[in-house]
């Protein structure tokens, strides 16, 4: 089995890993380095529960990133948006709208609803609706998920 | 009742902060010491097959494998993973003929992804690997894909049991009108009618489709106890059936419960819990988790029910509802499962909504060569509304009736038979509903203006209504147990068994702690995710979390403040009728400076000794709980008016929903954005069975979309701006007044889409979902209404 070895900085901190080069971004996260946070939903790129964010504004599919192609990068998953207590401006605006039900799709969307404003701080409500395509939410109808983005944008 | 204090305000879920930060914890998040990793082998070449041949002893000598299962290494008992065994007297039991056809691992292979054996290694890689090389040989069998075919005297038998592979049809026993539930003479009725419509309408096999699939841990050890971590609706039956099904008494089984990561009906009775527990059986002291790979989740779990409806209606010229006649024939999947339930409840609510004169309906379900079918948010319902509401609107445009007018007047009401007959409705605010949906999508205007159109996009808007069901009384049982624990700071646990499907059950029953003891929402937790810990509870499912276990909360609380009030009346020499509990403070009505605090009771409560000088014990000791075993008194159906609006685009096929209101009557919203969470969660899911969704099967009976890539749902671009109006209809037997918010929220957009549909183009889709392909197809055949 190949391995090779990499330095990967998740939520700040550094880890020195070797890791086989079939292995996804998805379970070095969840298996080795016990980071639960970030969700399986599919496997496939389909759901977007795992989204993560690359240099703290790229989303990028956990599942579908070899881990062997993150060396030296920066990863912050849904628990690295929380500093000292104080939680992202997208997390404070998910919680004020209700925007979480089963909260299964919460981290991916919050990570990606962070790459959107990273983008554009004062996207259209249709710019929110089309670049949250990829992440499902089967609870919501994302009305309080676009609702959130929006909240938080005023804030950003 | 506007003086609630905590009940009706959006304060954040109990769960939100933990969702958010990733801190919540699901099933597959738990790790232990000497974790296992089993995996369930799964047929996936055949549909129908028997295995012939199986050697797993390449398997077990692979890298990592700690032991490899086949159908005889486990128990031989069968069971069936739904549960309304559980859930009905005996002799109704034996009249419904509920069987146990499943067992843990097969050699008559009966549906795409049924488990044949179980591989147990030390990674999930290992055994996923190992499964490799399991050696297995089938005997292909004939599929049997329709109802038609399952029925051929010639066909396999699924068991002895049902012959003609007829799972299930209403029990003659039980209603001796040609075992169709009925009043009135159906016949008659059509005889007496100026308008007879029939249709006969195909309902798809959709999915949950919940975020998080089906993951479980399980470990034998503790001195021979089972324990088992599932995120499952029904911890206290599965606690039940897992006994029943390992042969151990209920108090060497542990149930606990982790998040639900979306329910809809997929994690009602057993899953995977059978597989799983049978593995960490055999490897007695270490844990073993089983996590379900998506495509596995899809085949491997229950869907909705999918069938042909026939269905036959008679008007009077005055639009007179005389008569119905309903046959509902179901393909239901490979296992028993819940064959009785949907049958029973399809008929149950169609009977529920309009007042029939004559009314009559049937329903079967054969087995097939498919997933099994279970439930899934509605339980039949929905099927109901996509068939029922576009017929009767073909109709109504015969006999040039307005929509929103004929169901006003037609619906039942408050007094009438309810879904189940000699059981009333108590409150009804449909015709709210009904007006201020109009209202709000312009329904008048919108009628007029798209009744003449030109162009290739065409626009049109519809109604749907509908009733259900809050808890199941009196058809099964409704029973919740609570205990409310007062520590010696006056603040409070709630415990129970009650899941909280991410639908705000927990939030709102804290809510209802709160509120009836008096505390302020911060002092009262709730835990319920034990089956050690908590009570009886039958689950989470019909639509009752909120409406039976809120009743129970109350109950519990009020014997607590009850023996609060008893302690003060005591300390303050008043009688306890002339006491009022108030901010954690119990004074004297009308003596204000005549108090005691709450806490100082429940300190003394806990905190107690004979004092040597007086030999006295200070104020009353024994720790303050409150306990209620409630059995629901009723089932408060909840209404409601869903309004659509579409735009067809006649050269495309595609439908865009422009507009969606949807008017709920729930009662008393307890905590309001979770009820409006489900109302728009529900839509999602109701213009996806309409519109896009269905499990596919090719001829062979493998599913040619089992991933989200190949099974398309409503996307945020898709859905549209949704109007959310809640109509609070006080019921007299609810927790509060309220009512139930979840399951029929996916009810009237299934209909009411599908009528908006038809509206736009003049014709009548008979088969869901209705795709841009058969649109065109439809406009091919039929051409367009001028």
């Amino acid at each position: 089995m190949k391995k090779r070895s990499i330095s990967l900085t998740v939520n700040g901190t550094v880890h020195d890993l070797e890791v086989p080069v079939h292995r996804t971004l998805l379970q070095v996260l969840r298996e080795d380095l016990d980071q639960v946070e970030t969700k399986y939903g599919c496997g496939t790129g389909e759901c977007g529960a795992c989204t993560v964010l690359v240099d703290g504004e790229k989303a990028i599919l956990g599942c579908l990133t070899l881990a062997a192609s993150m060396d030296g990068k920066s990863i912050t998953t849904v628990a690295g948006l929380e500093k000292d207590g104080q939680l992202h401006p997208v997390q404070e605006a998910f919680i004020e709208e209700h925007a979480i039900q089963c909260g299964y799709c919460t981290p991916g969307m919050v990570c990606k609803s962070v790459s959107i404003l990273a983008k554009n701080p004062k996207p259209s409500e249709e710019e929110i609706r089309h670049n949250l395509e990829g992440n499902i939410c089967r609870c919501t109808g994302y009305v309080k998920i676009v609702q959130a983005v929006q909240r938080a944008s005023e804030r950003i | 009742m506007s003086d609630f204090k905590v009940i009706g305000q959006r304060v954040p879920k109990v769960d939100a902060r933990r969702k958010v930060t990733g801190h919540q914890e699901y099933a597959d998040d738990l790790r232990m010491p000497g974790m296992l990793y089993g995996k369930i082998v799964r047929c996936m070449e055949y549909a129908h097959a028997k295995v012939t041949k199986l050697d797993l002893s390449q398997a077990a000598k692979a890298p990592g494998v700690v032991k490899v299962l086949g159908p005889k290494d486990v128990t031989q008992k069968g069971y069936n993973s739904g549960v309304l065994d559980l859930m009905v007297p005996e002799p109704v039991g034996q009249m419904l003929g509920d069987i146990e056809d499943q067992l843990v691992f097969t050699d008559h292979v009966k549906f795409q992804g049924d488990a044949i054996a179980g591989i147990i290694a030390t990674s999930e890689e290992a055994a996923e690997r190992a499964a490799e090389l399991i050696q297995v040989e089938y005997e292909p069998l004939p599929v049997y894909l329709t109802a038609e075919e399952a029925k051929k005297p010639d066909a396999v038998q699924f068991t002895p049991l049902k012959p003609g592979n007829l799972a299930f049809a209403l029990p003659i026993q039980m209603f001796p009108d040609g075992a169709a539930y009925a009043w009135g003479d159906s016949e008659a009725g059509f005889a007496e009618a100026d308008l007879i419509v029939e249709e006969t309408f195909t309902l798809p096999k959709v999915k949950q489709c919940q975020m998080e699939p089906h993951t479980y841990v399980a470990r034998y050890g503790d001195g021979g106890r089972l324990n088992c971590w599932t995120s499952t609706q029904m911890p206290k039956c599965i606690h039940n059936k897992l006994a029943r099904l390992f042969e151990l008494p209920m108090s060497r089984v542990h149930v606990i419960q982790t998040t639900v990561g979306g329910g809809f009906g997929c994690r009602l009775g057993m899953i995977a819990e059978p597989q799983v527990c049978a593995m960490a059986m055999a490897v007695q002291g270490k844990p073993v988790k089983v996590s379900l790979l998506r495509e596995e989740d899809w085949l491997g779990s229950e869907s909705r029910h999918p069938g042909k409806y026939k269905m036959k209606i008679g008007f009077k010229k005055d639009g007179t509802p005389i008569s119905m006649d309903a046959h509902w024939i179901s393909e239901g999947g490979g296992y028993y499962t819940h064959a009785s339930g949907v049958q029973f409840t399809l008929g149950a609510w169609l009977a529920g909504t309009y007042k029939w004169t004559n009314f009559r309906f049937k329903g079967d379900r054969y087995y097939t060569n498919t997933t099994p079918c279970g439930a899934y948010r509605g339980y039949g319902n929905p099927q109901n509304n996509f068939a029922m509401e576009q017929l009767i609107d073909r109709a109504l445009n015969q006999l040039g009736i307005d929509k929103v007018e004929w169901r006003k007047k037609w619906h039942k009401t408050v007094g009438d038979d309810g879904w189940c007959m000699g059981v009333t409705y108590a409150s009804c605010g449909l015709d709210e509903c009904l007006d201020k949906g109009a209202k709000a999508i312009g329904w008048e205007d919108k009628i007029k203006k798209y009744a003449k159109q030109t162009g290739s996009k065409r626009r049109g808007v519809g109604v749907a209504v509908m009733t259900h069901t809050s808890g199941a009384m009196p058809m099964l049982l409704e029973h919740t147990t609570c205990t409310v624990k007062i520590n010696e700071d006056a603040t409070a646990e709630l415990i129970f068994s009650c899941s909280d499907l991410g639908t705000g059950a927990h939030t709102s029953l804290q809510q209802i702690g709160a509120e009836t003891l008096g505390f302020p929402l911060e002092d009262v937790h709730v835990r319920a995710q034990d089956s050690d810990i908590s009570g009886f509870d039958i689950g989470a499912h019909a639509s009752r979390t909120l409406y039976v276990g809120g009743s129970a909360v109350i109950e519990a609380c009020e014997d607590a403040k009850r023996q609060i009030l008893e302690r003060a009346a005591t300390a303050l020499e008043a009688n306890q009728d002339d006491l009022v509990m108030e901010n954690k403070k119990v004074f004297v009505k009308g003596s204000p400076d005549k108090s005691i605090d709450v806490a100082t009771i429940c300190y003394q409560g806990v905190y107690n000794w004979v004092m040597p000088d007086t030999g006295n014990w200070i104020g009353i000791p024994g720790q303050i709980q409150g306990y209620s075993s409630y059995f629901a008194k009723h089932n408060s159906p909840p209404w409601s008016a869903c309004f659509v609006e579409v735009e067809v685009d006649t050269e495309t096929g595609q439908v865009k929903v422009l507009d969606c209101v949807a008017a709920s009557d729930v009662g008393k919203a307890i905590h309001p954005p979770s009820v409006e969470g489900q109302v728009e969660g529900g839509i999602q899911q109701g213009f996806g069975q309409s519109c896009m969704e269905a499990m596919i099967y090719d001829e062979k009976g493998l599913c040619l979309n089992n991933t989200f890539a190949d099974y398309r749902m409503f996307g945020p671009s898709d859905m549209p701006k949704i109007t959310n109006i809640l109509v609070e209809e006080h019921d007299p037997f609810g927790p509060y007044g309220a009512k139930s918010a979840g399951e029929g929220g996916q009810v009237a957009p299934t209909g009411a889409i599908a009528n908006a549909i038809y509206n736009a183009l003049g014709i009548q889709f008979t088969e869901g979902p209705i795709t841009p392909e058969r649109i065109l197809k439809a406009i091919k055949e039929k051409g367009l209404q001028a």
